[in-house]
Order: structure tokens, then C-alpha cells, then sequence
């Protein structure tokens, strides 16, 4: 009977461990042991300790990507909270058509990156995108916008990602609003309280908890998100679009990307390692900076 | 406040409200509509109502351009690993949350790790090699299962429908000399249908949007490229000639199979990610 019992119970948990021992867990530790050596895919596999970790620290490439990751994740949430907090506090209000609306503002979740960046690809290019056909032919602009050039491809990058975005943020701050109660407001317009004033003394202080977690999971993540940049600038040009994890996927696939890069297994473990430590530090240091921000309230 | 003041704020208000919902559509409705654009008028055209309306694109698209074969992959991806990520988040949800034994506090970490440490593209070198070692590298069945692994999410939401499903259940089944499995199979999945219904959503979603795991795996293979990376490859060889209306077609057959799903279901799918602020 107890047997029986015990069969059952490992039995059924059985499917999920092994698939994730084997490949969720399993991929981490063959990427730990592999940081330190040099491999290139084929040939021979040769230890060198440390030297995976002393070329990281002088790889501009990288210390390049890990700046314009900041940009980008910086200018992505810098966007796309306030706007997705502004507009979950108006349809948080009983708005007409409000059900209707946050439908409409949730739709890009479902879309893949991948998808949409293709047709931002068609929309924004540079020689004859549809932007730069409506803003000339309209005599908007004297002569195109190289959107996808060196000076704005950024600014186009974080676009994309902030449409991506501002539906999934608008639904965790409805979510959140919810859980302020309703006649903390009444009590506030009582006393003349105007909207500003109930947004800023009734509101923000009330999600701190919520707008803290929030925050924390925009910024990993955008820290994390290439998928899009490789799609629509493959990081270019000239690397102003690179970022952490897209510099790591070419380590380990150049082929796909086009990219001139060579293989490197070994080396780009090492960075996918140390862009994972760099993730975990900011958020961790967020999150001591925000916590002691909550305590002002 | 005045009449005036309240009207302006109103109209302000609803100001800001349409520019947003402008800025959401508007790439969406530019692929629709551009999808049936010849590609001189996708180029030069500066239009917004296709002058002539292409059909042919469509069937351009998914004779030459292959996008059958991609459409075909998708869903076989997207339906195998929705169905494998529910059986086995469920069958580990369900002993998870019913019995007691060595090992439950482990096994919850050993998920919660794999949502929250990220190496990046590194895991898909090890993942692939072992699909070569077990001959799964020549079909789709390899992303399936990789998809069915990251099912941690799926898990953990799952665990919250349990938690709502009353012990008595069980209780009466087995006293009517119901086994475990009898149990999980005629009485807890059948009331565990809400929770099935909206993991799937966002399962299927994941898979049908997925595009790095089965670009890597099948780089060399373009019979068993699924939608996202055919439609992305169009992208990568177009130079001087960009077939610009074959990928609004192909953009669009990505699209909308889940923008129907997501105009019939939009409430479970919002129900999740708003579940997730609460707790």
C-alpha cells in the first residue's frame, strides 16, 4: 500500500522533473562548464581557466552592448510606465466603452515580436517604408528619415517596444488599482480634493507595493528582450542596436544572423554567464532602492 | 470644477485615449490592409486604401512562398506542445497540491529557478545536441518538447485552480473505489476546466509566436520552418527586391488565426496576466 502510494505521488511528478532536469537545468551546468574553455563548435576543446572572463573585461562589443541594453530597457520602461499607468487610472474610472478599450490596448501581448518586427521593418525602413512615403509625399519632412540608421534606429527599437508593452503594464496597474479601496476617493472628494491631487496623494502611495513589482519585472524583462532588435536591425548598424543577449545569441549562432562573428561556444557562455549576473545585480539593486523609497510612505 | 473645464478635460482625456489606440492598431491595420497591395504600391504607393485589392497575394504566398508548409508546422507545434504542456503541468499540479512527500519543497524551487534565471541562447546549444543524440533533430518534435519544458508558468497557475477544487471530491470518488488516476482523469480534469482552458490560450500563444528555438533547430531545414521564421527569412533575403507584399501576406496568415482566437477569448486572456498582480 505504501509502495502503491509512492509510485504514485513520483509517477505523476515524473514527466515535469524530467523535462525540466533535463532541459531547463541540464543546459545551465553544461554552460558552466563550458565558460571555461575555448570552443569553437568543432575541434579540439581547450581549458584556459579564466580567460573567457579576462577577454570579457576587455570586449568593447559587450561593454557597448551592455550600454545600449541600459538605453534600451531604460527608454522602454521610461515610456511605458507612466503611459500604461495613466491610462489604466482612466479606465480604472467607469468609463464608457472602457472594456472595449482595454481589449483594443491589450491586443499586441498576443501578436508574436518576431511578426510585428518584420512589419516595422516595412513601415520604418529607411529607403521606402511606408512612414517615409507618407512623410514625404505630405512634405512633412524635406528628405527621409534614415529611421533605421545610426542615428534613430534606437529610438525605432524602443518603439517597438514599448507598443509590445503598454497593454500588459495597463492590465497590472488595473489589476493593482483594484485592490485600493474605493472610498479612500469618496473621503478625499469630501474634502475638494482635485484629480491631480487624489493621483498623487491617494493613488502613487497606494500602489507603491504593486508599481514596485511591476517595475522590477519591466526591468528584467527589457534587460532580457533581443528577439525584436534582431529582427528588425540585427543589432546594426554598425552595432547600435546590440544588446546583452542578442551579442550572445551570435556568439553561439552567427550563421542565422549574418553576421560576420565566428562561433565561439565556449566564450559566449561566459557572456550569456556574466549578462545574467549583470540582469540579477540591477534588479537587485533596484529592489534595495526601491524598497527603502516605499518606506517614505 | 466648471462646466467648461470638465468638458476640455474630457476631451483631452478622450484625445489621449484615441492616439494610443491609433498607435496600437495602426501597424496591424497596415499589414492587413497592405496585404493586399501589389509590391510596386507597397513601395512607391504612399497609400493607405489598397488602390486594387490583390487576392493573389494570398495564394502567392502560400503556393511559391511556401507559407502551407510554414502554416502547417505552426500548428502542429503550437497544438502538440499546448497539449503536452497540460498534461504534464497538470499530473505534477495535481499530486503537488493532493499529497504529502520527500521532496515537494525542491521540486517547487526547481520551477520557480527556471522562470527566473536566464543565460540567454546558450541552453539552445546543449538542447540541441541532445535532440541529435536522441534523432529528434530531423522533425518538429524537439521544439515540442522544449516548449513542453518551459512549463513552469503553466504550472504554477494551474496550482491556484487546485487549490480551489474541494478534497471531497477525491474523498467520495475513493470511497466509490476510484484510483488516483481514475481520480485525475474522470473527476479533477473535468473540474479543472477553466484553469485548462486559459493555460492553453497562453500556451498556444507561446508556441504559435515562438521564434528563436525553431529558427535555431531548423536553420538547415526549411520543410519544417514554422511561420515566424519563414516570414523573418523573407525579411533576411530581401536586397533590391523586397517581395514586401509576400510578407504582409505571410504577416498577416501569422496573425490572425491568433487575433481570432484573441477577439473570441480576450477575457481569459486578461484574467492571467491580471491574476498574476493579485496573487
Amino acid at each position: 500500500m505504501k509502495w502503491r502510494v509512492h509510485i504514485e505521488n513520483y509517477g505523476f511528478l515524473l514527466p515535469s522533473f524530467l523535462l525540466t532536469a533535463v532541459l531547463g537545468i541540464y543546459p545551465i551546468f553544461w554552460a558552466m562548464r563550458y565558460m571555461f574553455y575555448d570552443y569553437k563548435g568543432y575541434g579540439d576543446m581547450i581549458y584556459i581557466g579564466f580567460d573567457n572572463f579576462t577577454r570579457l573585461w576587455g570586449d568593447e562589443l559587450f561593454w557597448e552592448a551592455v550600454r545600449n541594453t541600459i538605453v534600451y530597457a531604460g527608454g522602454k520602461i521610461v515610456i511605458t510606465i507612466p503611459l500604461s499607468l495613466i491610462i489604466a487610472v482612466i479606465l480604472d474610472r467607469g468609463l464608457k466603452g472602457r472594456n472595449f478599450l482595454r481589449a483594443l490596448y491589450f491586443m499586441p501581448t498576443v501578436i508574436s515580436t518576431a511578426v510585428i518586427a518584420v512589419v516595422f521593418f516595412i513601415i520604418f525602413n529607411s529607403y521606402n517604408g511606408l512612414l517615409n512615403q507618407f512623410l514625404t509625399k505630405n512634405r512633412l519632412v524635406s528628405s527621409a528619415i534614415d529611421w533605421l540608421g545610426p542615428d534613430y534606429a534606437m529610438l525605432t527599437v524602443i518603439i517597438l517596444a514599448v507598443w509590445g508593452a503598454i497593454g500588459n503594464y495597463m492590465l497590472l496597474f488595473l489589476a493593482g488599482l483594484q485592490s485600493i479601496p474605493g472610498d479612500l476617493y469618496e473621503s478625499a472628494e469630501i474634502d475638494g480634493a482635485s484629480p491631480f491631487q487624489k493621483f498623487w496623494k491617494i493613488t502613487v502611495p497606494m500602489l507603491g507595493p504593486v508599481m514596485q513589482m511591476i517595475i522590477m519585472l519591466a526591468i528584467t524583462v527589457s534587460l532580457k528582450g533581443y528577439e525584436s532588435i534582431m529582427v528588425l536591425t540585427e543589432g546594426g548598424p554598425i552595432g547600435k542596436t546590440e544588446v546583452m543577449y542578442l551579442y550572445v545569441y551570435k556568439l553561439l549562432f552567427p550563421v542565422s544572423t549574418g553576421s560576420a562573428m565566428i562561433q565561439e561556444i565556449g566564450y559566449g557562455s561566459a557572456v550569456g554567464f556574466a549578462t545574467a549576473i549583470i540582469v540579477g545585480v540591477i534588479t537587485g539593486f533596484y529592489f534595495m532602492l526601491s524598497r527603502r523609497l516605499n518606506r517614505i510612505y | 470644477m466648471n462646466g467648461i473645464g470638465k468638458w476640455v478635460s474630457r476631451v483631452i482625456l478622450w484625445l489621449f485615449l484615441l492616439i494610443i489606440a491609433f498607435f496600437t492598431v495602426f501597424p496591424v491595420l497596415m499589414t492587413i490592409l497592405g496585404s493586399f497591395k501589389s509590391n510596386l504600391e507597397l513601395a512607391s504607393g504612399a497609400t493607405i486604401w489598397p488602390k486594387e485589392w490583390h487576392f493573389s497575394n494570398y495564394a502567392e504566398a502560400w503556393k511559391q512562398a511556401n507559407f502551407s508548409t510554414y502554416t502547417w508546422n505552426s500548428l502542429f507545434v503550437s497544438v502538440a506542445s499546448t497539449v503536452g504542456t497540460l498534461i504534464v503541468a497538470s499530473m505534477a499540479g495535481y499530486v503537488m497540491d493532493r499529497r504529502n512527500f520527500i521532496g515537494k519543497r525542491f521540486f517547487v524551487v526547481m520551477q520557480a529557478s527556471t522562470m527566473f534565471i536566464s543565460i540567454g541562447a546558450v541552453v539552445l546549444r546543449p538542447q540541441f545536441e541532445l535532440m541529435v543524440d536522441l534523432r529528434l533533430n530531423q522533425s518538429l518534435w524537439g521544439v515540442v518538447f522544449i516548449l513542453i519544458s518551459a512549463h513552469a508558468t503553466t504550472f504554477f497557475i494551474l496550482m491556484g485552480f487546485f487549490k480551489a477544487i474541494p478534497r471531497d471530491v477525491d474523498e467520495a470518488a475513493m470511497i466509490d473505489g476510484c484510483s488516483f488516476m481514475g481520480i485525475y482523469w474522470r473527476m479533477i480534469l473535468p473540474l479543472l476546466k477553466p484553469g485548462l482552458g486559459v493555460t492553453a490560450l497562453f500556451a498556444f500563444r507561446t508556441a504559435w509566436n515562438e521564434y528563436i528555438l525553431p529558427l535555431v533547430f531548423t536553420m538547415n531545414t526549411p520543410k519544417l520552418q514554422t511561420l515566424t521564421v519563414g516570414l523573418t527569412n523573407l525579411r533576411y533575403g530581401s536586397g533590391a527586391a523586397m517581395q514586401t507584399h509576400l510578407m504582409m501576406a505571410g504577416a498577416c496568415l501569422s496573425m490572425l488565426p491568433i487575433l481570432v482566437v484573441y477577439f473570441f477569448a480576450n477575457r481569459s486572456f486578461m484574467q492571467v496576466t491580471a491574476g498574476s498582480v493579485k496573487g
